[in-house]
């Protein structure tokens, strides 16, 4: 009997200890909660693409962050472009941030779009970093209302690549391309084109990104200052990058491709002279080693009829958001940190990516300051940063692409013939009635 | 350890028992748990067979939606002017150039409209060293002259009318899905250009990513056995013949599915041959990733071991309870043999154990009964020997007694004579009445007194006789003949050293007894050593006035009255012998 009622007390007291145990357990969590914030590191989750470019220097900012801060534990995501075009806006428009990244990088061209159609989305980081401290251009995609949203990241400042010997050839020399405008650049090439047989340029005719750079150039854009509506009839600097690529076809020196790697490929095989592009063309250039010493980089050319255009504009680039998620302060922290104010880093991003920062400070590195043997010595870096700081600010606004859809039909109608100012027009109705 | 198996010996049965039930329902729950699981098990697999094969359908139908697809686009393009031209025509001016890729960007347009789905690009490349990419940016990252002098052009030269699926790892290490096929004049087969339909291996691998999960995985084989594309990112690329082996064996002996171990787990294999792209679908599930879902061996264990507890607590319960009177009966049993043969041993328990006891005590109390019988049986037989020893009269105590009468008649002293006879006559009287009864004592003082004068005519005077009685006993009743034998004993034993003495009779009360004391102060015998005993016993060849001696009355007292009655001898050389009879107070 005694035995009995032990053991009965015993299985009572195991299943109490069960249950007291489970209790107990919870409470332990609830308790810990607030301590495991301090010593467990934060994730901090980025979305970018191009892993050979901007993953590649997310990681070192990863890296030197690390240095100081064990707490914060960086993931970096690499998928397509598109993919974090379209999955930030499945998320953001579904009002769930349940998946979303921390931090994600998006193209300037884009930056507005997002911010305005998802006001609250994004994380405002003003304070993290010195805004004077950067291109004065890259501000304005990455802020809504005076607030800064996006830390400035790549420097899509353009410049001409050219092929010296081609040049020499034709009877030029770098200097004599300093101080160019369109037209004259058409000349030097018909020149070329003469004695060399090279093509001058090479062209897509879906992508209008030259004309996106002229112009910039001067100032102007596909949209209003508000960045809302289409400005295109009676944009007098459109109008001069039209007929100027014209007269580029005309002047039968454009070679004509489709795909990236043929463009790449017909520079790399020397078949054409000269690229104004964005500065993130130099890995593709300097792929072809055989060609060493032969490139140089001179200022991008002016419109000739437009007294604002200066010699420096922008192709590309883009900015690193916080979104308003979880985790959004220490994610701010880290940007302010890294791309914020860390000149080493831009330093790095030099010599390790070929990425040219729009940090101004960061000029004053040695990294910026070194000759590249490629381009015959010339400090590229440093006319980089110089041409970065002479860049328009437009506004991007949120339309960019949709109105580039409608100049690229637009331009070959001018090509075939139509008139510039009916050209304008026409397509100044069709922005008008898509994008209202 | 002796106490251990004691409380072993004890319980026993219960141990037996509980072991047995405590085997049986384990074994039964492990048996019924083994069984079930299996069971699951097997419809799981048939279930999952089942499903998959539609997924497997599923798959097949998207693929081939795509391949029609891709089909459509090839023919478009086969038959598209401008695209021919694109591919066929010199360069001409930058503007000629610049329209006929503008014409192309219209014609890839609206051919990669069906395509756009699917995220792939479509590149073609014509034999005049031109490329269109329709995606602006081809995954596979060519130049013309690379793309033409690739073994994915190679291959499909080989077999210009088909469409012929391949896949790649781009220049960055990306698995890459393409298709191709070369465009050729439909009168001179003369190949004037290539298609390229290129999708990166994730996007392929959309196709049938929202069907797999953990343990349910897709791999797309080629037709020569490479792993082109799979859930299981390490797998692509890899060699899968030996997979391959298995999905064509199975296919002959027309299996639905298979189970085959793969890297040493086993997995459930289901396929379809996709003719059109020359792919097999394999579907492999692991069996323990899922089935291990499907059974979650840690909360079974649990629960099982609940419910074996628990049964083993009722168990142990229900048959220490069975089992703990009996136990109990056994234990009392065990002790009364031993010890206590009077108790009655406690009846309880269940019926059968109640009824076991009742017997145990009936059977006790009969033995007790028939003990208690035999007892009185033999007191009796004792008492009837010891009254019958009492009733004969020494013959030679009656010759001695008459032979000193008939000197004193000779001598003249009739006077003592008769007095002697007269002793004798009243002595004998008493004798020859029942001997049972119980006479007063002052009734046996008289035959003591008798007695004494007897002896004192045959023997002398030398030894003086002294009664001291308490009054108040003399009423009390005492068997016949109970003081007689010590008086006689002192007499003939008491003197044989000294000349002469004292002998005192004492009777008085003592709180519920009759003390009777035969005194005397002669000899006296060492109490250790036999010698005095030996005289006390062997009284044979003495001259007794009754059969009865000295050693009788002890056990003839009590055998009438019982153990607290009976007679006490003390005695000391040279000092005497000292005799004490315990007697009840008898008064009638």
């Amino acid at each position: 009997m005694k035995k009995m009622m032990a053991l009965l007390l015993a299985s009572m007291m195991l299943l109490a200890a069960c249950s007291s145990g489970n209790s107990g357990k919870t409470d332990g969590n609830g308790g810990t909660t607030g301590g495991d914030k301090g010593n467990e590191a934060t994730k901090v989750t980025v979305w970018a693409w191009d892993a050979n470019f901007n993953v590649k220097a997310m990681n070192l900012a990863k890296e030197a962050y690390a240095k100081d801060h064990s707490d914060v534990n960086v993931e970096i995501v690499e998928n397509a472009q598109n993919d974090i075009v379209q999955r930030l806006n499945t998320g953001l428009s579904s009002g769930t941030t349940k998946g979303l990244p921390n931090i994600v990088l998006i193209e300037d061209y884009r930056a507005q779009s997002f911010m305005q159609a998802y006001p609250d989305a994004f994380y405002p980081i003003t304070k993290n970093f010195k805004a004077s401290d950067f291109a004065e251009y890259k501000l304005g995609p990455t802020s809504v209302n005076g607030e800064n949203y996006g830390l400035p990241f790549d420097s899509g400042v353009a410049g001409v690549y050219v092929r010296t010997d081609y040049l020499e050839q034709a009877g030029y020399k770098v200097e004599d391309l300093q101080d160019i405008t369109w037209n004259d650049y058409i000349e030097i090439g018909k020149k070329v084109k003469e004695t060399t047989g090279k093509d001058w340029i090479s062209l897509d005719p879906n992508d209008m990104g030259i004309i996106r750079m002229m112009i910039q150039s001067a100032g102007s854009w596909y949209l209003t200052a508000d960045g809302k509506s289409a400005d295109l009839a009676g944009n007098v600097a459109l109008k001069e990058a039209f007929e100027v690529y014209k007269n580029m076809m005309d002047a039968n020196i454009v070679k004509i491709h489709s795909d990236w790697s043929q463009y790449v490929a017909n520079y790399n095989n020397g078949s054409v002279a000269s690229v104004p592009t964005g500065n993130w063309f130099t890995a593709s250039i300097t792929a072809a080693e055989d060609q060493k010493g032969k490139w140089a980089i001179v200022p991008f050319p002016k419109l000739a009829g437009n007294a604002k255009s200066v010699h420096a504009s922008n192709l590309g680039g883009s900015s690193w958001y916080v979104l308003n998620v979880d985790g959004k302060e220490k994610a701010a922290e880290f940007l302010g940190a890294t791309f914020g104010s860390n000149v080493d880093l831009y330093q790095k991003l030099i010599t390790d990516v070929g990425a040219i920062g729009t940090y101004k400070p960061a000029a004053e590195g040695e990294a910026y300051k070194a000759p590249n043997e490629f381009f015959g010595g010339q400090n590229i870096v440093s006319d980089f940063s110089k041409w970065t700081a002479e860049i328009p600010n437009v506004n991007y606004g949120m339309h960019t692409y949709a109105v580039e859809d409608i100049i690229v039909v637009e331009m070959q109608n001018y090509l075939n013939g139509k008139s510039i100012d009916q050209v304008l027009t026409d397509a100044q109705k069709q922005a008008d009635a898509q994008i209202k | 350890m002796s106490k251990l198996f004691d409380r072993f010996k004890y319980n026993g049965l219960f141990i037996k028992m509980f072991i047995i039930m405590v085997v049986s329902i384990i074994a039964v729950s492990v048996t019924t748990t083994w069984t079930t699981i299996n069971v699951s098990e097997r419809v799981f697999t048939e279930t999952f067979s089942i499903t998959n094969t539609k997924v497997i359908n599923q798959i097949n139908n998207n693929l081939d939606t795509f391949n029609y697809s891709i089909a459509l686009a090839t023919n478009k393009l086969a038959q598209s002017g401008t695209a021919r031209e694109f591919m066929t025509e010199a360069d001409g001016s930058s503007l000629a150039n610049f329209r006929s890729f503008y014409a192309m960007g219209d014609v890839m347009k609206r051919i990669n409209s069906g395509l756009d789905a699917y995220g792939i690009d479509i590149t073609v490349a014509g034999i005049n060293g031109r490329i269109f990419a329709s995606s602006g940016q081809s995954p596979l990252a060519m130049t013309h002259d690379e793309l033409m002098q690739h073994p994915l052009t190679l291959r499909s030269l080989e077999s210009p009318r088909r469409i012929l699926y391949q896949h790649i790892n781009s220049k960055h290490g990306v698995p890459l899905l393409v298709a191709t096929r070369p465009l050729s004049d439909r009168t001179t087969d003369k190949v004037y250009g290539m298609i390229f339909f290129t999708m990166t291996e994730k996007e392929f691998a959309g196709f049938y990513n929202t069907y797999t999960s953990e343990g349910n995985e897709v791999a797309v084989i080629s037709g020569n056995g490479t792993i082109v594309s799979s859930g299981r990112k390490e797998w692509i690329g890899t060699d899968g013949r030996e997979l391959l082996a298995y999905v064509k064996s199975m296919e002959e002996a027309g299996k639905p599915y298979m189970n085959v171990a793969i890297q040493n787990r086993e997995h459930i294999v289901l396929s379809r041959y996709l003719s059109s792209l020359d792919y097999y679908i394999v579907n492999l599930i692991d069996k323990k990733t899922a089935i291990g879902q499907l059974t979650d061996m840690p909360s079974i264990i649990i629960s099982v071991g609940v419910i074996v507890g628990v049964a083993l607590i009722i168990v142990f319960l229900i048959s220490r309870r069975l089992t703990r009177s009996l136990t109990r009966l056994v234990k009392q049993i065990s002790t009364i043999s031993k010890y206590e043969f009077h108790h009655k041993v406690s009846v309880g328990g269940s019926y059968e154990t109640r009824e076991l006891g009742l017997a145990f005590n009936g059977m006790l109390e009969e033995l007790q009964d028939y003990v208690a019988k035999l007892v009185q049986t033999e007191k009796q037989r004792r008492n009837a020997e010891l009254e019958a020893l009492q009733g004969q009269i020494n013959p030679h105590f009656l010759y001695n007694t008459l032979a000193s009468v008939k000197f004193m008649v000779q001598h003249g002293d009739r006077e003592r004579a008769a007095e002697t006879i007269n002793a004798l006559i009243s002595l004998l009287q008493n004798m020859i009445g029942n001997v049972s009864e119980t006479i007063t004592l002052s009734q046996e003082l008289v035959n003591m007194k008798n007695y004494v004068l007897i002896n004192h005519v045959r023997y002398g005077e030398r030894i003086k006789m002294n009664y001291f009685i308490a009054p108040d006993c003399l009423g009390c009743h005492l068997p016949k003949l109970i003081i007689q034998p010590f008086i006689e004993n002192a007499f003939f034993h008491g003197f044989n050293a000294k000349a002469e003495g004292h002998i005192y009779f004492m009777a008085s009360k003592e709180a519920d007894a009759l003390i009777c004391e035969v005194v005397d102060n002669g000899d006296g015998f060492d109490m250790k050593t036999d010698q005095g005993a030996e005289n006390l016993k062997s009284s044979g060849k003495r001259q007794l006035f009754t059969g009865i001696g000295v050693r009788n009355v002890h056990e003839r007292v009590q055998l009438l009255y019982g153990e607290s009655y009976g007679v006490e001898i003390n005695s000391h050389p040279g000092e005497g012998t000292r005799v004490k009879i315990r007697l009840p107070i008898i008064k009638e």
